[in-house]
C-alpha cells in the first residue's frame, strides 16, 4: 500500500507555505502530523499533486496565554499539549480530550491543528473546539482571518478553509472559576475512533445554579455537533436537580448520527445520551468543588 | 492416570526453557520473506476486481506497460495457459471435496471482490501500484451470489463449470432408532446458531520471492509458509518444474494459523510468472489485500437438536451444518463433515444425525483457521447451555450428567470417531474450582439486583489432532551428530511461532543425552530437510516428540554400543548425559560423544565389528491414531446493559495436553488461541454488503484485540498422556475452540434473566444492545 | 516527482540518500538502510509493527515520510540492541517472559516499551495495558507481554542501581 506520486515542499515559514498553497490551489495539501493524511495516501483514497510539509515551520508550534484565551499553534504536537501544564490549567477540556486520541505513538506526531482541520466527525478535538466556541486563525497569501469553530467545521472532512488557506492557530476561551469539564467516549477498543462521544463544560454560580454550559458531540453524524438546545435547557438549573437523563436525550436529538459497520444510528443516540449524562455529571461535580 | 498440577519433567523436557529463536527475533534479526533481497529482484502487485461477479468486457494494459519502471503487465490470457494444477496436494485426488477451478489470474470473468485480474512486475512496489492504477478494465456486473443461506437454491452460479453452487453435501441416512428416540424423549430442543466470517490475520501477511534460473533450470522460492515441502510440490505442479529442481526456503514466519498451511493462489501465480519470464520476483501481500482476498474462515450455520430423557441424559443429537467457502477456498477450509462427526464432543450421545452442506459464493475463499472444524464446539456448547436453561438445570450440572467418564474410555461416538486418553470431567471440575463457580452462582442474583449483569459461560471440548491423514501420518527427523559432538537436527516442519527450534532441542537433549546448547535445529529449507508435513493441526508436539524419541533412542543405542566397545564395558552399565558416556558407578571411566563421533566418521576401525560408520539417522514416526487433547474454558463476563459492552473479567482454562515439552510455550499457545477466539466472538468480522463488497478492508474496521481488551488468562494443567510414543499431545489450536462459546455463553448467562436470547455473533456492543432492545430494554 | 536528498541519523550514523517524497520512513529504513528489523504489518498506522524512535519518541514509521525524517534522529530495534551479543533489559525481559512467538510484532513492542520505560512513570496495570495498546500482537494474547513489561522494569532498575542481573 504505497502512496501515489506527489511533489513536495518543506517551507520554514508561514509566508512561504501560503505562497506555495496559492500557487497550487486545490492540487496542494498541507502535511501536518500525517496520522490521518498518510493512511489516506497509502490507501490511495486521496491523491494530491503537491504536499506542503509544515513540520519545519517552527512558528506554527507553541502554546500561549493571551487575553482570556489559550492560543495553540496549529502544529503543536498532541503529546506536547497533553504534557503542557498551561493547557491543563487554562483549557481542561482540551487537556482531557488529548489522551483519548488514538495511542501515544499517534499523538507523538499528530497535531492539534491537524486534527481540527481534518474535521473527522468521530474525533475529539473538533468537538472540543466547537463546544468551547474556539476561534480558528487562518492565513493565506491574501491575508488573515478568524473563523468561529461553528463556521469552520462544515461537514465530514470539510472545513471552511479555501484551498490556499492555512490554519495557523486555535484560540480556546479560558473559563473562570467554578467550572468543570469532562470528555466521555465509547469506542470498540482503546484508542479507536469514537462510536459516540461527548465533551462537556459547565460553570455554576455561588448558589449552585448553572450559568454556562457547553456540550459538543462526536461520532454523532457527518460533523461535530453542538447540542445547543440541551445547553439552553441546562442553564438555570441547579447542580442538584438538573435532570441529566433528559438533557442527554435532548442533546442527541440535535444530532443526525449514521448507520455503519460498527453501530446503528439508534445505538449512537442511546449511547450518546448516556455519555452526555456521565460527562455532565462529572463536569458538575468538578464545578461544585470550586 | 490423570495428575493435576504435577507434570512430569525431565532435565530438559518439561522445563520452561527460554527460546533460542528469541535471540534473533528480539534484536530484529529475524529473516522474514520481505527481508529477502536478491540481485535483480523485481516487485509484483496485483490489480484486483472491485466487483463481486462480472464479465471482463475490456482490459487495456498499454498505459501501464509503458510506465517507466514497469517490466511486465500480465493478464489471464498471458499467464493462465502456462499453469498446471493449482490446488494443494491433499486435494488433488478429489477425495476431500472439490476446490474449484483455480487459475493464476481471472479469465473472462471475476468471481469475488479481490479476484486478481492482472499482475504487474516492476522495479519496486510503488511503481507497480502506479501501473495498476493505469490498467483500464471494464467489468459488466452480474448478479452476485452473496446470500450464502440461499446459495444452494440460486440460479446464479458462482462457478458455471460446476453446474451448482453446492460444493459438497453429505448426510447420515434416516434412522428409525433416532426417530423413535425423538418420539419418546422427555424433551427435544432445537436451535440454530451462527458463527460469522472472521479470519487468521497473522501480523505478517503472505509473501513470496520466486527466482527462475534458465541455465540451471532451477526454481528457487522463499515463502512465508507453514509447510515448505508442500510449497515445493505445489510450485512443481503449477510451473511444471520437477520437484527436485524446486528449492523452497521458509525462514521466519510471522504467524500463519492455517492461512499459510497450503500454497495460496497468488504465490503460485507469481512463481509461474517468474518461471515463464525468467525473473526473480517478490510479492508481499499488503494488509488491505489480506483482509479482502487473504482467505476467510469460520462462517457457518448449525441447526442443532438435542433430545433428553427425564433425567436430562442425552438420547439423541443432530446437527445440520451449512458452510460458506467463498469462491476459491484454499483447501482445508471446508470442515463440515469433520465438524458434524465431532459434534457429540465429550458427551455420551447414543444417536446422531447430521448433514453437511458446503456452498460457493462470490466472496473471498475460505482457508483453514486454527481448529477449522471448531463449529462443532461452538454450536454444541452454546446449544448445551441453551438446553440447560430450557430444562431448568445449571449448565455445569447438565454437563456432569452427560460427560464421558474415564472408565468409559476408549469410547466410539455414533459417527465412528474413537475417543481416548481424554479427561473432560476432570477439566470441568478443575475449571469450575479455579473460577469459583459455586461462589459466583451464589452472588450472581444479588449483583443483578444491583443492576450489575455478570454471567459465566463454559466450553468443554475434546480436540483431535489429525495425525493419521495422508502426508500428515508420518513425521520425519534427521539427527546428525557432528564429529565435534554437537548435534544437528533437521525437521520437516514449518514453525511460525511455536518455538520448534527450542522444543526440538529440548527433546533431542533429553533423549540423546546431550546438553540443550549443543543442539542446532533446522527447518524450512527443502534442500536440507526431510520431506515433511509442515506445522499445523496441533501436530508438532506429539509428532516431533515421538519421532525424536524414536530417532534419538536408536542413535543413543549405537553411541552406547561404540562406547561399550571402547570402554570395554557392557552396554547396560553405561549412561550418557551432557554428551559424555560414563560407566555407572565408575564415573572416572568416560568417553566423550565427540570421540565416538570422530571414530564413527574418521576411524571406523575403532568401531565394534559390524557397526556401520557415521552417526546420523533419518527416522519417520508413523502415528497410529488420532491424538486427543482436551480442555475446559470458563469465562466470567460483565455486560453493560446501556452500551452493550462485554468485559471479560476472568478467563480460566483447565487443559490437558498430556506431557508438556515446554510449559511456557504451551501456555503461550493457549493464551494466543484464547485471544483469537475472544477477538472473533466480540470484535472481528469480515463483513460483506448485499452486493458482495467487503466492508472491513483495513484495521480501522477489522478489529484485532489489543492489550486493553484481554483479561488475565488463568491456566490449570492436567496431564493424561497420549498412548503414542512419549505421551505428548497437541495443544496449539485449543484456545481458538474454547473462547468463542465460553464468552458467548457467559453473555447469554448474564442476559437471560432479561429475556435476551442470542444465536448470532459477533457480540458487538451494537448487537448486544439490539438484543436488549428487542427484549424491551 | 522530484527526488530529494536527505540526511537522517539512523542508530547514530548519518545515512544519506536521494528519495522520492512519497517514500515512507519505514521503507527507507528497511530497503535503503538495510535495517529490516522494522516490520510492515498494515502500512496504515494501526498495528505498530513499524514503530521506531524519532528524536526519542516512539512513532509509526509507516506514517512518516523519509523526507520528513531529514535532519532528525531515528532509532530502530537494531539501535537498541547492544553490539556485544547481549540483550537490552527490554529484550531480555521479552525472552524470559515468552513475550513473543512469531516475532513479527516484537521489534515494534521492544521500541515502544523502551520508550515507555524511558519516561520513568510508575504505571498501574491498567495504565500499562493502555500504554502498550498501540502495538498489536496476534500470537501471544498479550499475557507474556504484560509480564515482560514488568520484568523489564525490574531489570532496568537493577541495571541502573549498578547491580548484576
Amino acid at each position: 500500500m504505497k502512496p501515489a506520486p506527489f511533489d513536495y515542499s518543506a517551507p520554514t515559514t508561514v509566508d512561504e507555505a501560503t505562497v506555495i498553497l496559492a500557487e497550487h490551489g486545490d492540487e496542494a495539501k498541507p502535511l501536518a502530523g500525517g496520522q490521518s493524511l498518510v493512511p489516506l495516501l497509502a490507501l490511495r483514497l486521496a491523491r494530491f499533486a503537491h504536499l506542503v510539509d509544515l513540520n519545519d515551520v517552527a512558528e506554527l508550534a507553541g502554546v500561549q496565554r493571551e487575553n482570556g484565551t489559550l492560543r495553540v499553534g496549529a502544529m503543536t504536537r498532541q503529546r506536547a499539549a497533553e504534557r503542557s501544564e498551561e493547557v491543563a490549567a487554562a483549557v481542561p477540556l482540551l487537556a482531557r480530550a488529548l489522551p483519548l486520541i488514538g495511542h501515544r505513538q499517534i499523538r507523538a506526531r499528530g497535531t492539534v491543528g491537524g486534527s481540527i482541520a481534518h474535521a473527522d466527525p468521530a474525533s475529539e478535538l473538533p468537538a472540543v473546539a466547537l463546544a468551547l466556541d474556539a476561534d480558528l486563525e487562518v492565513r493565506s497569501s491574501r491575508g488573515s482571518r478568524t473563523i468561529a469553530a461553528a463556521d469552520f467545521l462544515v461537514s465530514m472532512w470539510t472545513t471552511a478553509l479555501e484551498p490556499d488557506e492555512l490554519l495557523v492557530a486555535v484560540r480556546f476561551p479560558v473559563w473562570g472559576p467554578r467550572s468543570g469539564f469532562a470528555v466521555e467516549e465509547f469506542a470498540r477498543r482503546d484508542g479507536d475512533f469514537a462510536i459516540a462521544g461527548a465533551a462537556t463544560g459547565v460553570q455554576i454560580d455561588d448558589a449552585g445554579t448553572i450559568t454556562r454550559a457547553a456540550i459538543g458531540l462526536f461520532g454523532m453524524g457527518l460533523s461535530s455537533v453542538r447540542a445547543a438546545t440541551a445547553e439552553t435547557a441546562l442553564i438555570g438549573s441547579s447542580v442538584n436537580d438538573a435532570d441529566l437523563d433528559d438533557i442527554g436525550r435532548a442533546a442527541v436529538a440535535d444530532a443526525e448520527p449514521s448507520d455503519d459497520l460498527h453501530a446503528s444510528a439508534a445505538y449512537r443516540r442511546r449511547v450518546g445520551a448516556h455519555l452526555v449524562r456521565v460527562a455532565l455529571a462529572r463536569s458538575l461535580e468538578e464545578a461544585s468543588r470550586g | 492416570m490423570t495428575s493435576i498440577h504435577a507434570p512430569t519433567a525431565g532435565r530438559f523436557v518439561g522445563q520452561s526453557i527460554a527460546r533460542t529463536e528469541d535471540l534473533r527475533l528480539v534484536t530484529g534479526k529475524g529473516r522474514y520473506v520481505d527481508d529477502v533481497q536478491l540481485k535483480g529482484m523485481l516487485h509484483a502487485a496485483f490489480l484486483r476486481s472491485d466487483v463481486a461477479r462480472g464479465r471482463i468486457a475490456k482490459i487495456d494494459t498499454t498505459a501501464a506497460a509503458a510506465l517507466p519502471g514497469v517490466h511486465h503487465v500480465l493478464i489471464g490470457a498471458d499467464l493462465n495457459p502456462h499453469a498446471g494444477l493449482m490446488i494443494p496436494s491433499l486435494f488433488v485426488d478429489g477425495s476431500f471435496g472439490v476446490v474449484g477451478p483455480i487459475r493464476p489470474l481471472a479469465g473472462d470473468d471475476v468471481r469475488f471482490v479481490g479476484d486478481p485480474i492482472a499482475l504487474v512486475i516492476a522495479d519496486d512496489r510503488y511503481v507497480a501500484e502506479d501501473a495498476c492504477d493505469l490498467i483500464e478494465v471494464d467489468i459488466e456486473p452480474l448478479e452476485p451470489v452473496v446470500d450464502w443461506e440461499h446459495a444452494a437454491a440460486s440460479s446464479e452460479l458462482v462457478h458455471p463449470e460446476q453446474g451448482t453452487n453446492v460444493n459438497m453435501h453429505m448426510a447420515t441416512e434416516p434412522s428409525a432408532d433416532l426417530d423413535a428416540a425423538l418420539a419418546s424423549a422427555a424433551s427435544v430442543v432445537r436451535e440454530t446458531y451462527y458463527q460469522h466470517r472472521y479470519s487468521t490475520v497473522p501480523m505478517e501477511t503472505r509473501g513470496v520471492v520466486a527466482s527462475w534460473d534458465a541455465h540451471s533450470q532451477h526454481l528457487e522460492v522463499w515463502q512465508s509458509s507453514q509447510n515448505p515441502h508442500e510449497v515445493r510440490l505445489a510450485m512443481s505442479r503449477t510451473t511444471g518444474v520437477p520437484e527436485n529442481r524446486v528449492r523452497v526456503h521458509s525462514g521466519d514466519v510471522g504467524g500463519g494459523f492455517g492461512q499459510k498451511s497450503f500454497c495460496g493462489k497468488e504465490e503460485l501465480a507469481v512463481a509461474l510468472a517468474a518461471k515463464v519470464l525468467g525473473l526473480t520476483v517478490k510479492w508481499i501481500e499488503d494488509r488491505r489485500e489480506d483482509l479482502i482476498a487473504g482467505y476467510h474462515a469460520r462462517q457457518a450455520r448449525a441447526d442443532c437438536m438435542y433430545a433428553f430423557d427425564a433425567d436430562h441424559r442425552i438420547v439423541a443429537a443432530g446437527m445440520a451444518h451449512l458452510e460458506d467457502t467463498g469462491a476459491y477456498p484454499l483447501g482445508g477450509g471446508a470442515s463440515g463433515p469433520m465438524a458434524c462427526m465431532h459434534y457429540p464432543g465429550p458427551y455420551k450421545t447414543p444417536l446422531l444425525e447430521w448433514s453437511s452442506t458446503v456452498v460457493w459464493t462470490n466472496t473471498c475463499g475460505r482457508a483453514a483457521y486454527r481448529a477449522p472444524w471448531q463449529m462443532e464446539s461452538v454450536a454444541r456448547e452454546q446449544m448445551i447451555e441453551h438446553c440447560a436453561r430450557v430444562l431448568g438445570v445449571d449448565p455445569i450440572d447438565l454437563r456432569r450428567i452427560n460427560v464421558l467418564h474415564r472408565e468409559e474410555l476408549p469410547h466410539t461416538n455414533p459417527a465412528g470417531v474413537l475417543i481416548e486418553n481424554v479427561s473432560p470431567l476432570e477439566t470441568l471440575e478443575a475449571a469450575a474450582d479455579q473460577i469459583g463457580y459455586s461462589a459466583f452462582r451464589d452472588e450472581q442474583a444479588g449483583l443483578r439486583a444491583d443492576g450489575v449483569y455478570r454471567g459465566i459461560g463454559t466450553c468443554l471440548y475434546i480436540e483431535p489432532s489429525p495425525t493419521a491423514l495422508a502426508a500428515y501420518a508420518n513425521e520425519p527427523v534427521h539427527i546428525r551428530v557432528q564429529p565435534d559432538g554437537h548435534v544437528d537436527v533437521f525437521l520437516g516442519s514449518g514453525a511460525h511461532g511455536q518455538g520448534l527450534e527450542t522444543t526440538t532441542a529440548q527433546l533431542t537433549a533429553e533423549f540423546l543425552g546431550v546438553d540443550f546448547g549443543d543442539v542446532s535445529v533446522h527447518q524450512g529449507d527443502t534442500e536440507s530437510t526431510p520431506f515433511g508435513p509442515g506445522t499445523g493441526g496441533s501436530r508438532s508436539g506429539p509428532m516431533i516428540g515421538a519421532t525424536v524419541l524414536q530417532a534419538a533412542s536408536g542413535l543413543k543405542d549405537k553411541i552406547l554400543r561404540i562406547a561399550a566397545h571402547q570402554l570395554e564395558a557392557a552396554v547396560e552399565d553405561l549412561t550418557m548425559e551432557g554428551g559424555v558416556v560414563s560407566v555407572i558407578g565408575t564415573p572416572a571411566r568416560t568417553v566423550a560423544l565427540s570421540d565416538i563421533a570422530t571414530a564413527a566418521y574418521h576411524h571406523s576401525y575403532l568401531l565394534p565389528p559390524g557397526e556401520e560408520a557415521g552417526l546420523e539417522v533419518v527416522n519417520r514416526y508413523m502415528a497410529p491414531e488420532t491424538i486427543w487433547s482436551n480442555a475446559c474454558h470458563m469465562a466470567l463476563v460483565e455486560v453493560d446493559t446501556v452500551t452493550g459492552r462485554v468485559d471479560v473479567l476472568r478467563y480460566v482454562v483447565a487443559e490437558d495436553c498430556g506431557k508438556m515439552i515446554n510449559p511456557m510455550i504451551v501456555e503461550g499457545q493457549i493464551s494466543g488461541g484464547v485471544v483469537q477466539g475472544l477477538g472473533g466472538v466480540l470484535y472481528e468480522e469480515n463483513a460483506y454488503d448485499e452486493s458482495g463488497n467487503p466492508l472491513a478492508t483495513t484495521f480501522l474496521d477489522y478489529l484485532l484485540p489489543s492489550s486493553t481488551e484481554v483479561p488475565d488468562i488463568e491456566i490449570v494443567h492436567l496431564e493424561t498422556p497420549a498412548s503414542t510414543l512419549g505421551g505428548f499431545k497437541g495443544c496449539g489450536e485449543g484456545g481458538a475452540i474454547g473462547a468463542p462459546p465460553a464468552i458467548f455463553n457467559a453473555v447469554c448467562d448474564a442476559l437471560a434473566p432479561l429475556g435476551v436470547h442470542l444465536t448470532r455473533q459477533p457480540l458487538s456492543p451494537n448487537a448486544v444492545v439490539g438484543a436488549l432492545v428487542a427484549a424491551g430494554h | 516527482m522530484a527526488e530529494r536528498a536527505i540526511s537522517v541519523q539512523v542508530n547514530g550514523r548519518a545515512r544519506r540518500a536521494v528519495v522520492e517524497p512519497r517514500r515512507t520512513l519505514a521503507d527507507f529504513l528497511r530497503d535503503d538502510c538495510g535495517l529490516t528489523g522494522t516490520h510492515l504489518g498494515c502500512e496504515h498506522g494501526v498495528c505498530g509493527a513499524c514503530t521506531v524512535l524519532v528524536d526519542g519518541e516512539a512513532v509509526r514509521s509507516c506514517l512518516m515520510l523519509a523526507v520528513g525524517a531529514n535532519g532528525h534522529d531515528v532509532t530502530t530495534v537494531e539501535g537498541l540492541t547492544p553490539p556485544d551479543g547481549s540483550l537490552s533489559p527490554v529484550q531480555q525481559a521479552f525472552r524470559e517472559c515468552h513475550g513473543l512467538q512469531c516475532g513479527f510484532c516484537t521489534p515494534g513492542f521492544v521500541v515502544s516499551v523502551t520508550a515507555l520505560l524511558d519516561e520513568g512513570a510508575e504505571l498501574t496495570d491498567e495504565e500499562m495495558r493502555d500504554a502498550i495498546s498501540g502495538n498489536l500482537c496476534r500470537c501471544t494474547g498479550y499475557q507474556g507481554i504484560f509480564a515482560a513489561v514488568r520484568r523489564a522494569e525490574e531489570l532496568r532498575s537493577v541495571q541502573s542501581n549498578g547491580g548484576t542481573r
